[in-house]
């Protein structure tokens, strides 16, 4: 049987157009896939029973049990943290922001490490952005910033940006214009029409000179600024303010490195400016395939995006204070919930070590670098997989992810929903 | 009024314990009961620490709040206070002095971050070391500080200053990366060094004596001025932001 237009729950593209053949309830073959949504679609391992540990060894325990254990250590700690969020469908992280608000919780999502400094340059400065589709028919000047699309969103340049065939672009290979900007020539790079080599941690200092410029006033700039030459800045920005359409994607080179918010807010301020010339909008190449939804339900929940703490009732926001890295540096937490994310294998060894240190309960389908931290595993359904829901692409059009294989594992969903009920019960009792 | 607050040490010392309501304000009012918040649970203040009021006032600049223990974790002390003073004997948590309007908070330790975030008014003195965003404002807020003053004799950490819209901030040591971005007004004064300052400002001014090292290439050269017996160069922007404001320091470098 062939299913067509199925979501990848994989990247922040979502790729809706992937064909995939099943039989006998297995996934036989995809089509339409990159490497990494293929990857997904046709792992085989995972964990297959509630796991605990008991007397340093891990045992196989019924789902009630793991359930029941995981209430108590939310229910019994002080500070306990909500973690991950990002590789699982809205109607989950609406569960998930209920608990945090039972309990008391701090609820944060990935996206404290990777596009956290993008959402804090938003809120200062706004986001004059627009959806892939604009960009794929529209946009004649691409520019991708600190990020390597072949490598992280290998479909991004052939669905929306440079090789996509374009309503008002007539020859897309030669009327669509590229630039990278990059520490390193990445392959990205390799096929760029410019590519400007900044030196790590230049960005921002780049980015006031193309400003500058793009105001008239290049006078002011010095003969070169963080590697990069000041002729080659001037032709950058006359490509720039030539356009007819130009479109921005920055990625972690930008968020992640020096200056963080700081280097979006002013690729923000830059993108600004050359609204005053031409057509221009930004946008985050956001990672996993929701985590922009977790974004959008915490918001619409609590107000703010991510990094809330429910402990005093209401939601207090602050990265650098309620952001998941910060916290555990600090050792705040004393109980922890990852859900649908692998901290243990992205997060600085110091953190892991607080993660380990307290008592911590997994969801996810698989064993990864998180299971050696924890106390309980509980496995679940591979959500756009096995079980359907709302996923948001990176430039926030929601899509509606497939259930294509019948399974008998629990959704995310129904696990913390238990969860909550379970621990409703406990407050009851007293 | 003498109030000695003195915090015991806890079980777990690293969950903070949320305490805004230590403020002279808090104490002028006898009904008030003040109390903390530890973690996700709230507690009387006598839960977490001992504490003696001795005398009587008549206004909240007749109090006095001493603060002893281990309070490295202790957060909002300070917060909203409009007069009296508080003395931190150790170092002090996040978030001390927030939106003050009056009065003055000394700090004999060191700070964590947003010391003074927001502050109208009154004035803080820290004698060790501030962290990040020091004297700044809030997340996606507009102004930081906008009076009062702050003066820390250690260094700060990143994004000091940030926002800021008024008052007066001296640091006697160093400055992490973006001191004073975003700078609106207000008067900074660096005796040490500092990084990537005055990114984005549009008007204030900031003197730094150290070295501003990796400059921010959008700023005007406007020859050199001599002030307080110190020759500066004086730049002018950020040109970036359409800017207007002053920037002088003794020494500084580009990243080329």
């Amino acid at each position: 049987m062939d299913i067509k237009d199925v979501p990848c729950p994989f990247c922040g593209c979502l790729c809706d157009d992937v064909k995939i053949q099943i039989e006998d309830n297995r996934i036989t073959g995809v089509e339409n896939c990159c490497t990494l949504g293929n990857a997904k679609f046709l792992s085989k391992s995972r964990l297959q029973h509630p796991i605990m540990r008991k007397d340093g060894k891990w045992v196989e325990v019924s789902y009630e049990e793991a359930i029941d254990e995981t209430a108590r250590i939310l229910s019994d700690a002080v500070r306990p943290l909500l973690y991950g969020w990002s590789g699982t469908v809205g109607e989950a992280q609406v569960v998930g922001v209920h608990l945090a608000e039972e309990i008391g919780a701090l609820i944060d999502s990935t996206t404290s490490v990777c596009h956290n400094p993008s959402i804090l340059a938003i809120q200062e400065v706004g986001h004059p952005g627009c959806t892939l589709g604009q960009v794929k028919n529209r946009a004649d000047l691409v520019i991708y910033w600190g990020c390597n699309p072949i490598e992280a969103h290998p479909r991004h340049m052939s669905r929306y940006t440079t090789y996509a065939d374009g309503y008002f672009i007539d020859n897309t290979a030669t009327d669509r214009k590229v630039i990278v900007v990059d520490i390193r020539r990445s392959d990205g790079a390799k096929v760029a029409d410019e590519f400007i080599q900044v030196k790590p941690g230049g960005d921002y200092l780049v980015l006031s000179a193309l400003r500058a410029m793009v105001r008239g006033k290049s006078d002011v700039v010095p003969d070169s600024v963080a590697g990069v030459k000041k002729v080659q800045l001037q032709r950058v920005a006359d490509l720039m303010m030539k356009a007819k359409f130009g479109a921005v994607f920055f990625g972690l080179g930008v968020t992640m490195s020096r200056g963080k918010y700081k280097n979006v807010r002013n690729a923000i301020e830059l993108v600004s400016e050359l609204n005053r010339k031409t057509k221009f909008t930004i946008s985050a190449m956001r990672g996993h395939f929701n985590v922009y939804g977790f974004n959008e339900v915490l918001t619409w929940m609590a107000g703010y995006p991510f990094a809330v703490d429910f402990s005093r009732g209401i939601a207090f926001y602050n990265p650098g204070e309620t952001s998941v890295i910060d916290l555990l540096e600090k050792k705040e937490p004393d109980a922890c919930l990852v859900v649908a994310s692998d901290p243990g294998a992205h997060f600085p060894k110091s953190t892991i070590e607080h993660i380990a240190a307290i008592p911590t309960v997994q969801i996810d389908p698989c064993v990864n670098a998180t299971t050696a931290l924890c106390q309980v595993q509980i496995p679940v359904a591979i959500t756009g997989i096995e079980s359907a829901g709302t996923a948001y692409r990176m430039d926030g059009v929601p899509i509606r992810m497939k259930k294509v294989l019948e399974t008998d594992f629990p959704t995310d969903q129904e696990i913390l929903e238990r969860i909550v009920t379970r621990i409703r019960e406990m407050r009851a009792d007293g | 009024m003498n109030v000695i607050i003195t915090f015991r040490n806890h079980e777990n010392p690293f969950i903070p314990i949320e305490a805004e309501m230590i403020t002279p304000d808090a104490f002028l009012e006898e009904k008030n009961e003040i109390c903390v918040a530890v973690g996700n649970r709230s507690y009387p203040l006598s839960e977490v620490a001992d504490f003696s009021i001795v005398g009587e006032a008549s206004s909240v600049d007749d109090i006095e709040v001493l603060i002893r223990g281990d309070t490295s974790r202790v957060k909002r002390v300070g917060e909203y206070m409009s007069g009296g003073a508080i003395t931190i004997e150790g170092d002090i948590g996040m978030h001390c002095g927030n939106f003050m309007s009056g009065g003055r908070i000394e700090i004999l330790g060191s700070a964590d971050g947003w010391l003074g975030r927001e502050m109208k008014g009154g004035e803080i003195i820290c004698h060790g070391d501030a962290g990040d965003y020091c004297a700044s404002g809030y997340r996606g807020g507009r102004r930081g500080m906008r009076g009062g003053s702050v003066e820390v004799f250690g260094s700060v950490g990143d994004f000091a200053c940030e926002h800021i819209a008024g008052g007066e901030v001296l640091i006697h040591g160093n400055t992490g990366d973006f001191a004073c971005a975003e700078m609106k007004g207000g008067t900074v004064t660096i005796l040490g060094d500092t990084s990537r300052v005055c990114a984005n400002m549009s008007a204030g001014t900031c003197y730094v004596y150290g070295s501003a090292v990796e400059m921010i290439p959008t700023f005007e050269k406007k020859g050199t001025v001599n002030h307080d017996g110190v020759l500066f160069h004086h730049f002018r922007g950020d040109v970036a932001n359409r800017g207007n404001g002053d920037l002088y320091t003794v020494h500084f470098t580009y990243l080329q």
